[in-house]
């Protein structure tokens, strides 16, 4: 038994954050059946699922063509009003047939792809988690990328982003504990070249795997969007006013989101604690933002400096009103102050 | 301590609906048989009559049993309801039939505020033919719903002007040999769609079988008969009670007397329900409740839907 599956995170395409009851709006993929929404400890909905027949080659490691038939069950999530990811999965099963059965005997069960003959399950994960499988096997990732597609393109949305930003991919398969017993990493989470990512792991299969996988490429997208970001803010070579610009989508939209473990259920928690302590996600996430924070202070102090200066060439003494005096006072060097001012006009021009 | 939040829109409530052990339709009848008048509709009913007494003995004396009889008033209507539905009720008296309930075919397509037909389409997951990975979206002919891999267009040619080799349409589960059927669901002849006859009588013996929730509730819920019957069929409830002792109209499996004029329809509703994937909470529903009553009940559908042709 084997259950593998494939989240797509992105940014929803619309410029604004949305409510609860435009979360719904979007999520409405199937008619008679209402969206589920959270609000604690954040706003999140998820869809219905929805399923995909398949009847194809499964992934092997080593070639081997082997054939199984049944349903990926596939939904899509909200996060925040403003983060949107599409998730397939399937558990594949051994089927007591060696043919084709009639469709209703796989609809009886929803999300399950019966494997024919004598599967070895070993192979078909090492295949599975292939950066580049062949084309004609099993391709949940497909599914998620179409269902993603399906809900940007809701009428519903403007179809504009704040930000620029890359969609990740999370490819998972979960393993039964009893599967393995050759020592290996309980779980082991590998960063692709590209924006793709692996997840192996095992424990006793339940419904909330899929939830835990979800959580974990949320999060992984954040900290690789805010990564992004920062690194696009060119940081220590723009001009202050500059960077501040930069960086300001990741707390217009972002920085709030970060709550990992929050949807995730007791018994998957120990896998988040492995990912804190090694590589620790939430290490670099605060770093990251204390690093945002500092670049955004540096450039309210260099403002505050430039208004300052600005008085005193006008020759008004008296200070505007909720600025601390001190603070201006100290931060009033003629050359920075110059090279300050520039910047900012500089960005007021451009916006 | 132990402390508990939930949010209620987080939660799904799906109700449960009474459930008869089965569900027996009365035959049905077309236009052209209404026409032909009461002789002739007691003529059908006499010949149905000793097989619903079959069903009846093989489900067991103690068994809940429920009688249903579908008017067609979607693809054409005739008369009024307070003329034909008594005629309809008092011709199957004459044979020892009792009506429980009597349904309207238009209210498989929409009952209420419910769009049923399409609530039922956006269930429908299509039987993938071998190849089929996930890659693509799903081969649909849009309005067509088949059980395997069509063969290529009529007259179609391939590139450099050569004509397509015919390749036959590949039944997906064919034991050897094929029976490939191909079901048309709907038209849009003036833009505005009509549904099939098939189409319509899958969401039926769904309705029968109690397999139908929109946001949770059932989609039709038996009215109990008026004193008086309207004169115009979109007046009458969707679903009535004729017989006020009856039992649930719903049940676990459904058998239905019909014609053997029926069986090319009945073939193509097998096709369109093995194509159903109904909410998994409410086939877990019903499953608990038969386990509960010690009733063995087939997973699939199509197993719980059997037919007595005449």
């Amino acid at each position: 038994m084997l259950i593998m599956g494939e989240v797509h995170t992105g940014l929803l395409r619309n410029l604004g954050e949305l409510s609860e009851t435009e979360c719904r709006e979007v999520l409405r993929l199937t008619s008679g059946e209402e969206p589920r929404t959270w609000q604690r400890p954040l706003l999140y909905a998820i869809s219905p699922d929805v399923l995909t027949g398949v009847d194809c080659r499964l992934p092997s490691s080593s070639g081997a063509r082997i054939r199984g038939t049944g349903t990926v069950s596939h939904r899509a999530t909200i996060v925040g009003g403003r983060v949107l990811q599409g998730s397939s999965y399937t558990t594949l099963l051994r089927s007591d047939s060696d043919q084709r059965l009639p469709w209703s005997h796989y609809l009886a069960a929803p999300g399950v792809v019966e494997v024919y003959g004598r599967p070895r399950w070993q192979d078909m994960a090492d295949g599975f988690v292939t950066p580049e499988p062949p084309m004609d096997v099993l391709n949940v990732g497909a599914i998620s990328g179409r269902l993603m597609g399906a809900v940007q393109d809701s009428a519903r949305l403007d179809r504009k982003t704040p930000f620029k930003t890359t969609r990740t991919r999370l490819r998972w398969l979960f393993e039964r504990d009893d599967a393995r017993g050759d020592g290996r990493p309980a779980m082991r989470l590998t960063l692709g070249r590209d924006t793709m990512r692996t997840l192996r792991f095992t424990g006793e299969p339940t419904t909330d795997v899929v939830a835990f996988c979800e959580d974990l490429a949320l999060h992984d997208w954040l900290l690789t969007t805010l990564q992004t970001l920062i690194q696009r803010a060119l940081i220590g070579t723009a001009a202050p006013a500059q960077i501040a610009a930069r960086l300001s989508p990741a707390i217009d939209h972002l920085l709030h989101l970060w709550m990992p473990g929050a949807r995730v259920e007791e018994p998957f928690l120990p896998f988040w604690e492995e990912l804190e302590r090694h590589p620790g996600f939430t290490r670099q996430w605060t770093s990251s933002v204390a690093r945002i924070r500092d670049q955004i202070t540096v450039n309210t102090l260099s403002l505050l400096s430039v208004t300052e200066s600005r008085r005193e060439a006008d020759g008004d003494p008296s200070p505007r009103r909720g600025v601390p005096q001190d603070r201006t006072q100290s931060h009033s060097h003629p050359v920075r102050r110059r090279i300050f001012f520039r910047a900012d006009q500089r960005s007021r021009r451009r916006s | 301590m132990r402390s508990a939040f939930t949010e209620e829109t987080a939660e799904r409530r799906v109700e449960s609906t009474p459930l008869s052990h089965v569900s027996i339709e009365l035959g049905h009848l077309y236009m052209e048989d209404y026409a032909k008048g009461f002789e002739h509709i007691r003529a059908q009913f006499r010949l149905v009559a000793p097989w619903v007494e079959t069903v009846r003995s093989s489900v067991g004396g103690k068994a809940r049993v429920s009688t249903c009889f579908l008017i067609d008033d979607y693809f054409s209507q005739f008369g009024s309801p307070d003329a034909v539905v008594p005629m309809v009720i008092a011709a199957a008296g004459e044979t020892g039939l009792t009506i429980d309930y009597l349904a309207r075919e238009a209210g498989c397509a929409r009952s209420g505020e419910v769009d049923v037909a399409r609530l039922v389409l956006d269930r429908i997951v299509a039987d993938p033919a071998p190849g089929t990975n996930g890659a693509r979206p799903p081969l649909v002919k849009s309005g067509w719903l088949c059980n395997g891999r069509r063969g290529p267009e009529a007259g179609g040619f391939e590139a450099m002007g050569a004509e397509a080799q015919w390749h036959p349409p590949v039944q997906n589960a064919a034991r050897r040999h094929s029976i490939f059927v191909d079901v048309e669901l709907w038209d849009e002849p003036d833009g505005a769609r009509v549904w099939s006859c098939p189409y319509l009588a899958s969401v039926w013996q769904l309705m029968r079988l109690g397999l139908l929730r929109d946001h949770g509730k059932p989609v039709v819920r038996p009215v109990p008969a008026a004193e008086t019957l309207p004169s115009d069929w979109e007046t009458l409830p969707s679903l009535v009670q004729l017989n006020p002792k009856a039992q649930p109209f719903s049940a676990y499996r459904t058998a239905s007397v019909l014609p053997s004029r029926f069986l090319p329809v009945e073939l193509a509703v097998r096709t369109i329900l093995s194509q159903v994937a109904v909410d998994p909470e409410v086939l877990h529903q019903v499953a608990g409740r038969a386990h509960g009553e010690r009733l063995q009940l087939a997973d699939e559908l199509v197993d719980r839907v059997s037919y007595v042709f005449l």
